[in-house]
């Protein structure tokens, strides 16, 4: 107990440090578009990837568990907008996104440590932590969410295209379906999320490379740590989040 | 100037620096010699502040360094150049944009001022065709005098250096020794340079303090440093039987 407040008192003094005025906005403002670039466009095909094909799994396996007359078909439609907008698109890319850009994070800064270029840079008197890890949060907070809808996008798309491909529904009943009933509200709900996590991903991954010690071991070590801790977080977020935005 | 007050630093109990005193001059090359794990590189750290001292002073010139907040250390660590051991460059940028990094952050010159200033420091230490480089296709050597271009970069008033001449054959050790004080001189800098070749301690330790387990055991110049009644300085310069041979003949 007293190792984690210790962790979270120094989490949040690197976030103060952080988060304090930047030395220079172009430098920043050049070092954001980097960031967007190695964190957020390097990101769009894996996350297109997996939605693709969660989305047909999850038309699939929707359509088999609703295999009544009872039921209409377009609800398979419904069912599969619902859970990507709701839960795919913002906390299992989240995830997804703890592990990619979570271990990518903690490594670069941490091998940066190991290799005293953090330490140049307090010698040269830049603020290291702002000059690091304020680009990366930026960059996430204004990249993630387009990673999101994308996930919407090509999650819906593949759930369309298996549905039609093994003749479990119809494209015609898919596309009323997922416009049947929609609500607005859950992609800001999911949106809001979204930033939450990226936040979540890019602080706690930079604070776990800041403070490495050691070697290359120590960097994978800082770099496991911070996809587990990213994660769970990630998790115990989702369920505050929903309960607070959704109840 | 640089004045070290009764500096002790401990890890976890154990005390690794252990009442230092010491007054490193200006315009010289100081260094501070001693076996591996002694306490060089600490000492050094501490002096730069890298790591927080449980007793004693540092003073730059008649400035106290402990009892400057951020903003203040900030402002005096403009005025050093640090060489670290590996040379610390920033991988993701080519040379020149390494030597250009604190131009761009602390000043407000034209591109093509940072430029010629880059080209000037990179010229100066011998570095010519290789801006475009990253970190990664350079040699240790080349490595390690680029990371002083980006160190005199500021004209700093101190220069710290860690190790300069580790993992870099002797000739280009002696090439980096003599640039280091050429440097010195030209830019009349306080520069403390943490050592143990003996090369270095012979060519240019203009003053030179020993370190012994965390203890200054022994202070003087590189004239007297093969004349010391200093038992452990002894073992430590004669540790080579061949050097002792042709040191005393």
């Amino acid at each position: 107990m007293k190792k984690f407040l210790w962790g979270l008192g120094r989490y949040v003094l690197l976030l103060k440090k952080t988060f304090s005025r930047p030395e220079k906005f172009s430098i920043y403002y050049k070092q954001t578009m980097h960031e967007m670039v190695s964190l957020g466009f390097d990101s769009v095909g894996i996350v297109a990837i997996v939605s693709f094909f969660m989305g047909a799994v999850i038309t699939l396996q929707t359509a088999y568990n609703t295999e009544n007359p009872i039921y209409p078909a377009y609800l398979i439609g419904l069912g599969t907008r619902d859970s990507i907008i709701l839960e795919f698109s913002s906390t299992i890319t989240a995830l997804l996104l703890a592990g990619k850009m979570g271990s990518n994070i903690a490594s670069e800064i941490g091998s940066m440590r190991i290799t005293e270029q953090i330490d140049a840079m307090e010698m040269m008197g830049v603020n290291s932590a702002s000059y690091i890890i304020l680009p990366k949060v930026v960059a996430t907070f204004i990249f993630n969410p387009f990673l999101m809808l994308i996930c919407v996008v090509v999650g819906i798309t593949g759930g369309g295209v298996a549905g039609e491909l093994s003749g479990v529904i119809n494209l015609q009943d898919y596309i009323y379906g997922i416009q049947y009933a929609f609500i607005p509200y859950y992609i800001t709900y999911s949106m809001i999320k979204t930033f939450f996590f990226a936040f979540i991903i890019t602080t706690i991954s930079s604070y776990q490379g800041y403070y490495v010690e050691g070697g290359s071991l120590e960097v994978g070590t800082a770099s496991t740590k911070a996809v587990v801790y990213s994660s769970l977080v990630i998790l115990l977020f989702n369920v505050i989040l929903t309960q607070l935005l959704l109840s | 100037m640089i004045k070290v007050l009764n500096l002790t630093k401990s890890f976890n109990g154990t005390v690794v620096l252990n009442n230092i005193s010491v007054e490193f001059e200006k315009g010289k090359t100081n260094l501070i010699i001693g076996q591996s794990g002694s306490g060089k590189t600490v000492l050094l750290k501490s002096i730069i502040g890298l790591h927080e001292i449980e007793a004693g002073e540092v003073w730059y010139d008649e400035i106290l360094f402990g009892s400057l907040d951020f903003n203040g250390r900030k402002g005096l660590r403009q005025q050093m150049g640090v060489l670290f051991q590996g040379g610390a460059l920033f991988d993701s940028l080519t040379v020149e944009q390494n030597v250009r990094f604190p131009l761009d952050m602390f000043t407000n010159k034209s591109l093509e001022e940072k430029t010629e200033h880059v080209n000037y420091c990179l010229k100066r230490v011998n570095i010519l065709n290789s801006n475009k480089l990253f970190p990664s296709e350079l040699s240790g050597g080349m490595r390690k005098r680029v990371a002083i271009a980006r160190a005199i970069a500021l004209n700093p008033k101190y220069l710290f250096c860690d190790e300069p001449n580790s993992g870099i054959d002797p000739k280009t050790s002696i090439l980096i020794d003599a640039l280091i004080k050429e440097l010195t001189e030209e830019y009349s800098m306080t520069t403390i340079i943490n050592t143990h070749d003996l090369n270095s301690v012979m060519e240019i330790g203009e003053k030179i303090i020993f370190i012994h387990e965390g203890n200054k055991c022994w202070e003087g110049n590189n004239k007297e440093v093969l004349k010391s009644d200093c038992k452990t300085l002894n073992d430590f310069i004669f540790a080579n039987s061949l050097a002792k041979q042709l040191i005393l003949k």
